[in-house]
């Protein structure tokens, strides 16, 4: 019986390795033609597994794939429209920093509480919060923590506007990264932040950019009859874009 | 031993039988597998599809609302679901309002067959774009022009049967199930990049009671899910539904289109 069940095992073995003879055989003829004809020589089967047309391919394509965004989901129709292809490894704001919000037009509704949303231009504390950053500004000194600016005054500390040219190591938590014409802004309180070396600089804020919410504690005006809010001397219109409120930044 | 060897020699034979049998199958077997890969329209799901879709186009006007659950991914990579309702009116072939809410956000949008008006309730702004003709032409325009993608177009458009399936490559029926009670058809499809499920009701109202989209070419695969309940195809629909109003103190503001959005300039202020 012992030996019944080797013969039986073996000749099943046999039979096996015939199957798998004959499935890699199969296997490697439809390679064949894939790899431009029979003249080339054979590679591993494990390399010449990958699909033919993944082979040229291969050396242009991006490592990741290509993904897309959409302005806005649920339709169908027009599933197809406005559709924005975007190399994930080439989206700066997620190698950059992982808690940066990638601006979409999306009407949902998220709140994002963040630190800087309670800024107050002047508001007058005794004592700075914890973990304050010192900085010299155009030679003016500041105190920065997490997207609100600070400076000394009488004795104790006032929230002022984000002053441009200040240079932090580290975005606002929850910084909206805008891409307006080449450049990539990171967008909080108030301030329109550009990746400079190893930090990120605040820049002039720029004319025409739309952001998807107004700078906290910005200050509705009439600016030719026309409803507006400033913020540390630059002027935001609401428009509609994609459907959704939005802020367009101007000068009248 | 005689007999066990003639038995064992037989099932060898009958496994050299398999086997030749699994290697002539392995010769068949990709193709199959291409032939079931390629893209098929199940025409159970097409017929189910087509009918929903003759209910709601010849439907001189209805009223429907969704509950809509989208997927949004937080900076930190986490994935959470925001919510909001739609109270939709149709009345075809060239009038339509829907009323979009949320905790935070209440919008209005009101076509009147010669323009759409956006209204942000909230901060009391509305602004309009021009759009006149038919409900179809309308939500091309609203989207290709100026990126609005009007709630539940789908189900406003004039033939949503012919709509949908105008880039559908695949189709099957999942079979019977119930949303939120109700007895449906579950339906998928797939055009590209894009997967999109149906429930049609059955029996004698085809209404779609639920619809989830997944955009497989977005980061994460999200997902819309809409859930659809009341609908109305009696009460009438008079036309003060679909005239935009400005209620009081409201400001108008400008429609950005699309080009505009992509000439956006970067002058340097401050």
């Amino acid at each position: 019986m012992n030996f019944a069940n080797a013969t039986f095992l073996k000749r099943l073995g046999v039979g096996l390795a015939g199957f798998l003879v004959a499935l890699l055989a199969v296997h490697a003829q439809r390679q064949e033609p894939a790899r431009g004809g029979g003249g080339q020589p054979s590679r591993a089967p494990s390399q010449a597994a990958a699909p033919s047309r993944a082979a040229p391919a291969r050396a242009a394509a991006p490592q990741r794939p290509v993904m897309v965004d959409r302005a806005s989901h649920g339709s169908i129709r027009h599933a197809d429209t406005h559709v924005v292809q975007r190399p994930v490894a080439e989206r700066p704001a997620f190698e950059v920093r992982r808690d940066v919000v990638v601006h979409h037009d999306v009407d949902v509704d998220v709140h994002r509480a963040r630190f800087w949303n309670g800024f107050a231009q002047g508001r007058r504390w005794a004592a700075l919060p914890l973990g304050c950053i010192a900085l010299v500004v155009n030679g003016a000194p500041y105190y920065y923590d997490d997207g609100i600016y600070y400076q000394p005054e009488d004795g104790g500390y006032a929230e002022v506007y984000p002053p441009v040219g200040a240079d932090v190591t580290d975005l606002p938590d929850g910084a909206i990264a805008i891409e307006a014409g080449n450049l990539v802004y990171y967008y909080a309180g108030g301030a329109f932040y550009v990746q400079q070396d190893n930090g990120f600089v605040i820049a002039p804020t720029p004319i025409g950019v739309t952001v998807p919410e107004l700078p906290p504690g910005a200050v509705q005006v009439s600016v030719k009859g026309a409803v507006a809010y400033q913020f540390n001397g630059i002027y935001y219109q609401p428009v509609f874009v994609n459907g959704v409120t939005q802020f367009q930044t101007f000068m009248p | 031993m005689n007999g066990i060897n003639r038995i064992i020699n037989r099932t060898g034979q009958g496994l050299r039988l398999v086997v030749a049998a699994g290697a002539l199958a392995g010769l068949c077997a990709k193709p199959a597998i291409a032939a079931d890969a390629k893209p098929a329209m199940d025409p159970q799901a097409d017929e189910f599809l087509k009918r929903m879709g003759d209910y709601l186009a010849q439907a001189q006007s209805y009223s429907v609302t969704a509950e809509v659950w989208q997927d949004i991914q937080l900076a930190s990579g986490q994935r959470i679901q925001a919510s909001r309702t739609i109270e939709l009116q149709v009345r075809r072939p060239d009038r339509f309002h829907a009323e979009v809410r949320s905790t935070r956000h209440s919008r209005g949008l009101f076509y009147d067959g010669k323009s759409i008006t956006l209204l942000n309730r909230v901060k009391n702004f509305y602004g309009s774009i021009p759009a006149p003709g038919t409900l179809d032409e309308a939500l091309d325009v609203a989207c290709e022009r100026f990126g609005i993608t009007l709630p539940l177009e789908d189900l406003i458009v004039s033939d949503p049967y012919r709509s949908a399936m105008q880039t559908a490559v695949s189709g099957s029926d999942l079979g019977p199930v119930t949303v939120l009670g109700v007895p449906c058809e579950h339906l998928a499809f797939s055009e590209g990049a894009v997967d999109w499920q149906i429930w049609i009701e059955t029996g004698a109202k085809p209404v779609p009671r639920k619809i989830v989209i997944t955009y497989r070419d977005e980061e994460g695969s999200p997902q819309y899910t809409a859930i659809l309940s009341h609908w109305d195809f009696e009460t009438k629909l008079p036309d003060f539904l679909f005239n935009f109003e400005p209620p009081a103190g409201a400001s108008e503001i400008k429609v950005e289109e699309i080009k505009a959005q992509s000439e956006a300039h970067t002058k340097e202020g401050q």
